[in-house]
Parts: C-alpha cells; sequence; structure tokens
C-alpha cells in the first residue's frame, strides 16, 4: 500500500460534482454577507449612516465596528513573539482608518446576496483621504505617510542577524559582488475563493461555522477569543475545499464577521468571496527585495553571504502575521547550500496594501531565487559551469542532521549523486551540444537548474506565538471490520483520504477501500494542526501510522489469544468483533475496543531559542534538484519550455502519483508567478489587476509537462517521510529565471527579477539593442 | 418582481421563479440545488461555470436564466453519479486529472462535449479546447492526458 | 458580483425591441451577452430594461450582390463554421476562431460585439480593414453606416441609443482574395495586445489591386492602417524589402508605445505575407 499509485478515493465524488465545497451548504433561513470595502486606500473614517441600507426590503441587519463591539467583539492581534515588533490589534471592521483599498468597513446581511450588494450602495461612508505610501522603499523614508502614527515609522519588524566572523569572512574572500534581486507581488488565487457560513444552534449552545479554511482547529480558537466564547462552544468544519495553497491558511476578519453575524442576528449567515475581493482585498504574497552581498573563491565556493530583505507586508492586519513567510526566507537562504559565514538584515514594512501573507513555498522561493541567481552569476564570472558550481556549494555528505549556523537541522541524503542524477535524467550535457547549435542558428535558448532542500512540516510557533509542532489521529476499528481515520489535517485536494488510507491500510493489514479518512471537523479531535506547509504526509502519516500500528498490535495479542482458545486463525473482522462486543474473553489486562488517539510530535523543531541561541524551523526537510530548458521568442518575448525535470527526494513515498501531480501543480504556478502573475498598484493604492482578465494564470496550454524522478532517502521520522506539496513551486521561479538569464546572455541581458513577463522580455531586449528579424516573422 | 421561467434540465421539466437579474448558474445552484456547477469568478474569465445548453457549453454565470425559456441544460449531475462515472470522469480518475475538484466538473463537460465534436485530438487541439477552464491546482497534464484517452479510445 | 435589477423583455420583432429601447433611456439590447453581462456583473453597467434580440431573427447568413450580409445577432461558433462565411468572407472565420474560448463563441455574437467597440475586440477592426458597415434600424428608419464611420471612442459607437445593428456587411472575397488576422495576447483566447487585419485582392494575372489593414489594440478605437500597407498595391510578392518597409510604416503609425508599435510592425508584416500566400492562385468557387 505504502508505494501504490492508488486511484483516489474522493475522485467519485469530485468528478462527478457530488463534492460539497462551502457555498454548496444550503439550509433553511440562509442569509448572505456582503461587504462594504473602502475605495480609499489611506483615509480617516468620519461617519458611517447606514439608514437608508437597513430600510431596504430584503435586509436584515447592517453593522458597522460599533455595533460588533455592542455585542462584546474583540480585538484581533498578531501574538508574534518576536522581540521589537509593533503591538498591533485591529478589530473586526475598520474602526476610525482605513489603510487598503477593500478594507472591511461595514457589513449588510440579507436574503439574498443580490439584495445585500443592493444595501451596500446606500451605505453612506464620510472619509478624510490621508497621503498613501506603497512602495516599501518610499515608505520607510523620513517623510513618508504612516500608517500607524503612533509607531513613528512604517516598520512593523525588524531583524539583523551578522555574525561577528562575517565581516572578516567577506574580507578574506577573494571577490565580493552585489546583486539587487526583485520578488514582484502575486495572488495565491484558489479557484474557490474563501468563505464561512454561521449559524448559533440554541439546542447545544454552541456555535456551528463552515469555514474553508486549511487550519480549523486553529481559526476555532480565534473565532472563539474574537466572540468572546469558550473553544469548547465553537464547533468549526472545513469542507470540501477548493484549493487553499496557504492562501487559506490564516484567520481572517471575514471569518470572524461572519461568526458575530451568526450571534447578533440569529440566523444562519454565509459569505462567499467573490473574485474582486480575493483578488484585492484577500491576501497577497511575495514581495520582497533582497540586496546580496556574497564573497567567493577563484573554484565559486561562497565563503561569505549577506541578504538584506526588504518586505513589503502591506497593512499587517492578519493574524497570523504576514511577516511569517519572510521569516522564514531568512532562515531558508543557504538551502542546500553550505555558504560558509551567513547573515541577514531583515526589514518588513507595512505600506497601503492588501496585507501579505503564505501562499505555497512560504518564503522560501524568494531565498531559493537568491541563491541561484547569485551561483549563476558566479559561474558566468568565472567561466564555471552553473552546475558544477552548485556541487562545490551543496552541503556536505556528512554529519547529518547538518546543523547550520542558525540551528537548522539538516537530515537529507547526499546531494552530490542527486544532483549527478538530475544531469542524467535530463541529458545536461546533450542540452548543453543542443544550445550551441541553436544559438549558432540565432535562436535564444537557454538551460536553468537548480538545486533545493526545502524545510517541511515546520512548527507555526515563532510566527504565531503559539500552536505547537504536532498532529492528531484518531483510528478505530468498528465492530464489522471497517477502519475510520480522522485527522487534524484537512486537504484542499492533496489526496489525503487516499494517501493517509494508504499509511492506515499497510500498518493495519487490510485493504484500502476498508479504509474511511475524515478531516477538518474540530468535533471528531480535540486540536489538529491543518495541512500546510508540506506537513501532511509527515506529520498526520505519522500520527495515523503510530495509531494504525498500535492498533495492529493490539489485535495480534487479542487474535493470538483467540487462536489459542479456539484453535484455528481468526481473521481481522472477528478480532473486530471480539474486541467491541465480546469483551469478557479479552485477555486480562487489555480494555475493550480498538481505537486509538495519538498526539504526534516528531520532535525535531527548536520554535524558540534554545541554549546556544540555535532555532530549527522544520521537522525534516526534502531534496529536489530540477532542471528546464527554454527558448524565448525574441519577438513576442514568450518563453517556451522545451524540457523539465525533477529528480524529487521526499523520503517514503506514500503514492507516487499524487507526489506528481503537487510538483506538475506547483511547477504550474511557479510558472505563472514569473510568467504571467502580477498583482499590480497605481501609486494611489488603487489596485490594477481586480478581475481574472488582468491577474492572468496558466491556462492549459502554457504548462508544459514536468517529468519527475524518484529518489527515496527515507528521513528520521516515523514512516520515513518528508514533505513534498511546496518542491516545485519553490524551484521554478529560480530555474526558470535561470533558463531564461542563459538564454539571453549572449545579448548581455541580466535577470534579476522575477518579472519575467513577455512585455518585460520584450523590452529587454529592445534595451540590449536587439531587434527582431520582421521577415523571418513574417514567414513563420 | 419575478418571472416563471420553465426549462428542461437534466431531462426533467423544471419552472422556476426567477428575478431578471438572476444567471442561470444561481438558478441551477440556489433554486435546483444541482451544487455540482460552481462559481470562480462570475465574470466569465475562469470557466468553472461551465454546464451545457441545448448541448453546447456556456458560461452559465453570463447567461440570465430568463433568457433560457424553452431550453435544455445539462449540468455535471446528468452525466454520472459517485457509483457510476462516466467514461470521461473515470478517465479524469484514472490519469489524476484532478485534485481539488472545482474546476473538474466544467473541465469534464467541456471534454465531453470537445470530444463528441471532434473525435480526432492532438495534445495541442484539447489544450486549446480547454484553455478556458483554468485550473490552479493540477498542472493540467493529467487533465490532457485523461481526455486524449477517451478521445483515442473512441468511447 | 451581482447585477443591479433590471427588466427583462423579449420582443418578438425588430419593431417591438426598438420601441422598448425607445420608451425607456436605461434600456439596452442583449445579444450573446458575452461582453455586457461582466460589465452587469460588476455593476460598471446598469441597464434598467435589457431587450432580448433571441426571437428577432437577426441570424441569417448569405452572400448578395457582392456583398456577404451576417445578420447581427449571429453567434461567432456559427462563423467559424459557416461555408458561406469560410468561401466569402474567410477573415471573418479566422478572427471568429480567435475570440475568447469556445464556450465564449457559442454565445457571444457579431453584432454585439460590434456594438460593443472594444478597441482589443478583433471584429471591429476587421470591419474598418475590409470597408464593411452595418445596417441600423431605430423607430426613425434604418441606415447604413460604414465601418470608417462607425467606431467613436473607447466602447462607443455612433449608433444612437436606441439604435440596433440588423446586419453587418462586408465585401464578398474575390477570385484572388488573400486575408489574414494576426494577433499576440499572452494567453491562448485572452484579449489582443495588438491584432491587424488585413486583405488583398489581386488581379487574374497577380498583381494587389485593392489592400485594407486595421488594427486592435491601438487607441480607444480600431487604427485604420491602409497607408502602411499601400505600397503593396502593385506588388505581386511579398519580398523580404516590401515586408520591412511595410513593418517600418506600421511602426510609425503608433506613437508613445514602444511595445505596441514592435507589435504591430511584426504583425502587420505577418498579416501581409499571410495575405499574398493565401492569393497565390484563383480560389475555387463556392460549392
Amino acid at each position: 500500500m505504502i508505494g501504490a499509485r492508488a486511484a483516489r478515493r474522493e475522485d467519485a465524488r469530485l468528478a462527478s460534482g457530488r463534492g460539497r465545497y462551502l457555498a454548496d451548504h444550503d439550509v433553511a433561513g440562509l442569509c448572505h454577507v456582503a461587504i462594504l470595502r473602502s475605495t480609499n486606500a489611506h483615509a480617516r473614517l468620519l461617519s458611517i449612516d447606514t439608514d437608508a441600507a437597513v430600510s431596504l426590503p430584503g435586509v436584515v441587519a447592517v453593522v458597522t465596528q460599533a455595533d460588533l463591539d455592542a455585542h462584546g467583539a474583540r480585538p484581533m492581534t498578531h501574538r508574534l513573539p518576536l522581540p521589537g515588533v509593533q503591538a498591533l490589534e485591529w478589530d473586526v471592521l475598520a474602526r476610525d482608518r482605513v489603510r487598503f483599498v477593500g478594507e472591511p468597513i461595514a457589513a449588510v446581511v440579507a436574503t439574498t446576496r443580490a439584495i445585500a450588494e443592493d444595501a451596500l450602495e446606500l451605505i453612506v461612508v464620510d472619509d478624510a483621504p490621508l497621503p498613501v505610501v506603497v512602495d516599501p522603499f518610499a515608505a520607510l523614508e523620513p517623510d513618508a505617510p504612516l500608517l500607524y502614527p503612533e509607531w513613528g515609522t512604517n516598520e512593523f519588524f525588524r531583524l539583523t542577524v551578522l555574525p561577528p566572523s562575517l565581516a572578516d569572512a567577506f574580507a578574506a574572500a577573494p571577490r565580493t559582488r552585489r546583486f539587487r534581486y526583485t520578488n514582484h507581488r502575486v495572488a495565491a488565487l484558489p479557484l474557490e475563493g474563501h468563505g464561512a457560513q454561521a449559524a448559533f444552534d440554541p439546542a447545544t449552545a454552541t456555535l456551528q461555522v463552515l469555514a474553508s479554511n486549511q487550519q480549523p482547529h486553529q481559526l476555532r480558537t480565534v473565532i472563539a477569543e474574537t466572540c468572546g466564547l469558550s473553544e469548547g462552544s465553537v464547533h468549526v468544519r472545513a469542507p470540501d475545499m477548493g484549493g487553499g495553497f496557504g492562501n487559506k491558511q490564516h484567520f481572517t476578519r471575514e471569518e470572524c464577521l461572519v461568526a458575530l453575524l451568526a450571534l447578533t442576528t440569529e440566523r444562519p449567515v454565509r459569505w462567499s468571496q467573490d473574485r474582486t475581493e480575493g483578488l484585492t482585498a484577500s491576501i497577497h504574497s511575495r514581495e520582497q527585495v533582497h540586496d546580496v552581498t556574497v564573497g567567493f573563491d577563484e573554484m565559486g565556493k561562497v565563503v561569505a553571504y549577506r541578504v538584506d530583505v526588504t518586505a513589503n507586508i502591506g497593512t499587517p492586519v492578519l493574524y497570523f502575521s504576514g511577516i511569517g513567510p519572510a521569516l522564514v526566507t531568512v532562515g531558508a537562504l543557504e538551502g542546500a547550500y553550505d555558504f560558509g559565514v551567513v547573515g541577514f538584515d531583515l526589514r518588513c514594512v507595512a505600506t497601503n496594501t492588501c496585507p501579505i501573507g503564505a501562499y505555497r513555498g512560504f518564503g522560501q522561493p524568494q531565498a531559493h531565487f537568491a541563491s541561484e541567481r547569485t551561483l549563476d552569476a558566479i559561474a558566468t564570472e568565472l567561466g564555471l559551469d552553473p552546475l558544477e558550481v552548485r556541487r562545490r556549494n551543496l552541503l556536505p555528505d556528512t554529519p547529518r542532521p547538518w546543523i547550520t549556523g542558525g540551528g537548522a537541522r539538516i537530515d537529507v541524503g547526499s546531494l552530490r549523486p542527486h544532483l549527478d542524477e538530475l544531469a542524467r535524467e535530463f541529458g545536461y550535457d546533450a542540452w548543453r551540444a543542443r544550445q550551441e547549435a541553436a544559438r549558432a542558428s540565432g535562436r535564444l535558448v537557454g538551460i536553468g537548474v537548480s538545486a533545493l532542500v526545502q524545510g517541511t512540516a515546520p512548527t507555526q510557533y515563532g510566527v504565531a506565538g503559539r500552536f505547537g509542532s504536532f498532529e492528531s489521529a484518531s483510528v478505530a476499528v468498528l465492530p464489522d471490520g471497517e477502519v475510520t481515520v480522522a485527522v487534524g489535517s484537512k486537504s484542499q485536494g492533496q489526496g489525503h483520504e487516499t494517501t493517509l488510507a494508504q499509511v492506515a491500510a499497510a500498518a493495519l493489514g487490510v485493504g484500502i477501500e476498508r479504509v474511511t479518512v475524515t478531516d477538518g471537523d474540530t468535533a471528531r479531535l480535540a486540536y489538529g494542526m491543518g495541512s500546510w506547509g508540506s506537513r501532511t504526509a509527515v506529520m498526520a502519516g505519522g500520527a495515523v501510522l503510530r495509531a494504525a500500528t498500535n492498533l495492529r498490535a493490539k489485535m495480534d495479542r487479542i487474535g493470538s489469544a483467540m487462536q489459542h482458545a479456539r484453535g484455528v486463525p481468526v481473521s481481522f473482522d472477528e478480532i473486530a468483533e471480539e474486541a467491541w462486543w465480546h469483551v469478557h474473553r479479552l485477555p486480562a489486562g487489555e480494555d475493550a475496543g480498538l481505537q486509538e488517539s495519538v498526539v504526534y510530535t516528531p520532535g525535531n523543531t527548536i520554535p524558540v531559542p534554545d541554549a546556544r541561541g540555535h532555532m530549527n524551523f522544520d521537522e525534516t526537510f526534502a531534496a529536489h534538484m530540477t532542471a528546464v530548458a527554454v527558448e524565448v521568442d525574441d519577438a513576442t518575448g514568450d518563453v517556451h519550455v522545451l524540457d523539465a525535470v525533477l529528480v524529487s527526494d521526499c523520503g517514503v513515498v506514500i503514492n507516487p502519483t499524487v507526489v506528481e501531480g503537487q510538483h506538475q501543480g506547483g511547477f504550474a504556478q511557479g510558472l505563472g508567478a514569473v510568467l504571467l502573475e502580477e498583482v499590480r498598484y497605481d501609486d494611489g493604492g488603487q489596485p490594477l489587476t481586480a478581475t481574472l482578465v488582468d491577474y492572468t494564470i496558466p491556462e492549459a496550454t502554457d504548462v508544459a509537462r514536468l517529468r519527475v524522478v524518484h529518489r527515496e532517502t527515507p528521513s528520521s521520522v516515523a514512516g520515513g517521510f518528508r514533505g513534498v506539496g511546496e518542491a516545485s513551486i519553490i524551484a521554478t521561479p529560480a530555474v526558470i529565471a535561470g533558463a531564461v538569464a542563459d538564454a539571453l546572455a549572449p545579448l548581455g541581458v541580466e535577470i534579476t527579477s522575477t518579472r519575467l513577463h513577455p512585455r518585460v522580455l520584450r523590452s529587454a531586449l529592445r534595451a540590449a539593442g536587439h531587434s527582431p528579424d520582421v521577415v523571418a516573422f513574417a514567414e513563420d | 418582481m419575478k418571472q416563471n421561467v420553465k426549462l428542461e434540465v437534466n431531462g426533467t421539466a423544471a419552472e422556476v421563479a426567477v428575478e431578471a437579474r438572476e444567471t442561470l448558474l444561481d438558478v441551477l445552484r440556489e433554486h435546483l440545488a444541482l451544487t455540482g456547477v460552481h462559481a470562480g469568478c462570475e465574470q466569465g474569465a475562469c470557466g468553472a461555470c461551465t454546464v451545457l445548453l441545448d448541448g453546447e457549453p456556456v458560461r452559465s454565470c453570463l447567461v440570465f436564466a430568463v433568457q433560457c425559456e424553452g431550453e435544455r441544460v445539462a449540468t455535471v449531475e446528468s452525466f454520472g453519479s459517485p457509483g457510476a462515472l462516466h467514461p470521461m470522469m473515470e478517465s479524469f480518475r484514472r490519469h489524476h486529472g484532478l485534485q481539488c475538484g472545482f474546476c473538474t466538473p466544467a473541465m469534464v463537460l467541456t471534454a465531453i462535449a470537445l470530444v463528441a465534436e471532434k473525435p480526432q485530438l492532438t495534445e495541442e487541439d484539447v489544450r486549446l479546447a480547454l484553455a478556458g477552464n483554468l485550473c490552479r491546482c493540477t498542472g493540467y497534464a493529467g487533465i490532457v492526458d485523461a481526455v486524449l484517452d477517451v478521445a483515442r479510445s473512441g468511447e | 458580483m451581482k447585477p443591479a435589477p433590471f427588466e427583462y423583455v423579449r420582443p418578438a420583432t425588430v419593431g417591438e425591441a426598438l420601441g422598448a429601447l425607445t420608451g425607456d433611456e436605461g434600456a439596452k439590447l442583449i445579444a450573446g451577452g458575452q461582453s455586457l453581462v461582466p460589465l452587469m456583473a460588476l455593476r460598471l453597467a446598469r441597464p434598467t430594461v435589457l431587450v432580448d434580440v433571441k426571437d428577432l431573427e437577426l441570424d441569417l447568413v448569405g452572400t448578395d450582390a457582392g456583398q456577404v450580409r451576417i445578420g447581427a445577432a449571429t453567434p461567432h461558433r456559427r462563423l467559424e463554421h459557416d461555408p458561406v462565411i469560410a468561401h466569402a468572407a474567410p477573415i471573418v472565420r479566422e478572427a471568429a476562431g480567435l475570440i475568447g474560448y469556445p464556450a465564449i463563441r457559442t454565445r457571444g455574437t457579431i453584432g454585439g460585439s460590434i456594438a460593443h467597440a472594444d478597441p482589443v475586440a478583433e471584429l471591429p477592426a476587421l470591419l474598418v480593414a475590409a470597408q464593411g458597415s452595418v445596417v441600423a434600424r431605430s423607430t426613425r428608419g434604418t441606415r447604413e453606416i460604414s465601418a470608417c464611420d462607425l467606431f467613436a471612442g473607447f466602447l462607443e459607437t455612433t449608433l444612437a441609443r436606441d439604435e440596433l445593428i440588423e446586419e453587418i456587411r462586408l465585401p464578398a472575397a474575390g477570385a484572388r482574395h488573400g486575408s489574414s488576422f494576426c494577433e499576440w495576447a499572452p494567453r491562448a483566447g485572452d484579449f489582443a495586445v495588438v491584432g491587424v487585419a488585413l486583405l488583398v485582392e489581386r488581379a487574374a494575372d497577380g498583381p494587389c489591386e485593392r489592400i485594407g489593414a486595421a488594427a486592435c489594440g491601438i487607441g480607444s478605437v480600431p487604427l485604420d492602417c491602409t497607408e502602411a500597407v499601400e505600397r503593396a498595391r502593385g506588388e505581386n510578392n511579398p519580398t523580404g524589402s516590401l515586408l520591412r518597409d511595410v513593418a517600418a510604416r506600421a511602426r510609425a503609425l503608433v506613437t508613445g508605445d514602444d511595445d505596441r508599435a514592435e507589435l504591430l510592425a511584426l504583425l502587420m508584416a505577418r498579416a501581409l505575407s499571410r495575405s499574398f500566400a493565401r492569393s497565390d492562385r484563383p480560389r475555387e468557387a463556392a460549392a
């Protein structure tokens, strides 16, 4: 079962349209919420007149923050345990100031969404615009408009870690170079937008919440706190989710708003995020600028590496905070490499834009982009092969775990043989020969490579101030031999109903068809930690493995006793029935039943600095080597992927088909992030990409096939699993940028930004003095 | 003010009382409880709302129900059920052509219509025909394999 | 988002439709709705009454005295597959196939696209290049408006608010006709950044007798580019020198946007090359 390409259990209902997503849960008397959102990027709110809106037929309620105050709503806060971070509380609705276009100001509850939107137009807001700042560098200028005047700055958080030996390491380096890399703003864009539906159930005195959220238990905690309820009186269930990608792992004002509206109106209420809300007033990602200083020797070995990160975090009203990815970036600077002495200076800057938060990769893509661009630049300067430069910088094979300067405990296999396997599988030498022939005929063909060590199954503690590194599972064998598994993780499409069933089935020795996995329900487990950060195989897989293994051992004990008594072998089903229904016959000391609850912690993370000042964010690590060949069309700037290979080591693989699907999907998102997508604002903070016509994600015609080759170096955690979901989205922007840079190098074009859209490349080619051949284009 | 609209949905006569501004998408999901059709953008840009109207794929978010008097609508539910999957659905399953499943009903309907219209398909044909159905999870490879498999087996 | 409220009427005759349009300042025609409904969903368009053209039988396609006549409510899918269009106006087939995606083309209509007058849309530019026209009707009578007089600005035509397009007309392809619609867009089905419509009619012995070209995506109305391709008149062969000359003239038509200028130049040269190739020998008569 482990390692089997089992067909997915969830597909029968999803492929036939019987999935039930958030907005598919109709209940009698359901009302709908529409949210009045700021059209100014920065303004003082003077008054909100809701009288006309309240009178519209079909309107049940119109609320502002003053109304929520009256019902006892509590503010939200980021709870970051970081020294020096700005203290910050915010309310579910804006109170007296708005700081980004789209910030929620008021809410209407009505019998239909259409009527609610009619009512929004009747609300009169009187506001006084304030100066706007959208660029993080401009926001750090002394005269910049301040989002929070009480801070005296727009700097939300600064972290500087410069080891004492760094200056000497640079001084001793034969060569030192500086680069600036730009990572532009994108949106994760799950196809199903956010949503929440809530109703107070008087019979049980509980608040029943449905939410399209990757972390249901933690959402329960935050809703309970915001509403002033005990956690036990709030029930959260996340139904089928149409994607998440981290974008749905925060705890949003809208989710708390829905809970409060259910309590105040005493009606069931639903809010479904529409696409414009999703693109402009939800959560954006990635925007960082890296100023890199690298010291290296004549062999291309990096001996000193400093990255100054300026991270735009938008308006930081997001729990858990959007600085999480920036913290991961500075913790993942070396990735697969040993760069000698490493330091960083991180500034997280607030601006009048939508909050920045999680997106698959969570800060690792930016760190990886910097390391890969830098190594390529070193290779170019020294006239060395980029693959060879990587070899020379890879982590040594021993010791394991490899402890980095910051304390990360990297337990991956040997990386040089892994990189060699990539070169073989990709046919690196053959591609270089093809490239030479192509260049001779004037074609812009380039090759990019990436060596990635990815942190997986991280602890959330450092970015949330609570929530440990664990996962819960409850496995039971019912009297008829059927197996139920409840987990605290939450699938958004990754196939957990199948992969976790495979784990349970393997440990119990039954067919997968006998196992049913459920997730996302706070009523079934006391606490769980959801799915994000490539954690589920490691954490939920480990918990299920433990629980199922314990159950199997118990069944063996009972079965052995039964066999001894009867003199014939007994079946799985007979043991199950015995354990529940004939308990007087069980061996002495054996409890009745077959049910095992496990809260599993691998134990490798160090979420706060230990005695040595070390922190380790990840329970385990995975390694992925990627190579691509591209051709750049010199007339249109289109980038065509000619070949793409990923050699993937995510430890013991539960289901290779699922892993390949994760890699192919992440590859598509990575391509989109560099070739097609950008969230844009004008200088006044007005969003310019508010529809899917402006924000263009990859279509079926835009995504080449990524060939995946599997390598398995078992991890040291239960099952030998490693995480994998984020691997290709981390690698792809870097490897595509490397290939485009390689393709355009003969023309003198340098690539230091994730912006590789056709228009950008056309402009770069023109600036380099290159003109496409009109006749060749005409006759094509 | 509501108008009565009579249409045929999945082979059965249906009559709904609707406001003019209710789209076919709204009516299918909210009046007829056919939630297999999904709202991905309500602006005609993602394809998740695709249904068959008189046999042809349309974006149900861009059609008002009142425009559909007397017409035939087919949604994903009429093409298969969890216990009896349509061959296209089964092919999606076999080739890992879905992950979260949100785009899938629309993708399946578009693919069924495509194969019916043009049985000989290249990979390029398939990708172009499905270009208007956005998927954020799969990266499309499994979807393309699923459609080509059905086309090649002549089902 | 959900549209603002409106009333819906479905008249049985053009006369009734015109009455509905004239009778209400906020009345608007709806054909396929593929351009209008997204605007309504965003509440950028707020008609008070939608007048459906569905029952007005405005979807006849035919040729008549050297002209192709296309009913305004003909969907793009029909333009892609109709044999009359394929023979008498092949550029219409080519352009229609570039519009959005199959589901869009099932509903969207030629009349709707032209009346909507989006400067990045293919069909308005095509109509200008082909020197076509629309037949428009109101309660005040019927008139024919040339394409060059039709497009007034961004999403704006010279049609009166209560005027309805009945049909679109363009010259039927001659014996040695060649045409091409070329565009560049970031993704398949996206609105073009720049698109070019180009048509040639060649004499029986080869030289180009008539030529017309227009572009979408440049400015707020279709850009007539005939002056850039004039030099091809009298030519029998799209030589490298001719192509480069045409490209340079096309480039010079655009100021203040180097990127669009360059794309226009390239696409004009390609459209010219293809139009000549497609008119290399006399066409077969229609079946």
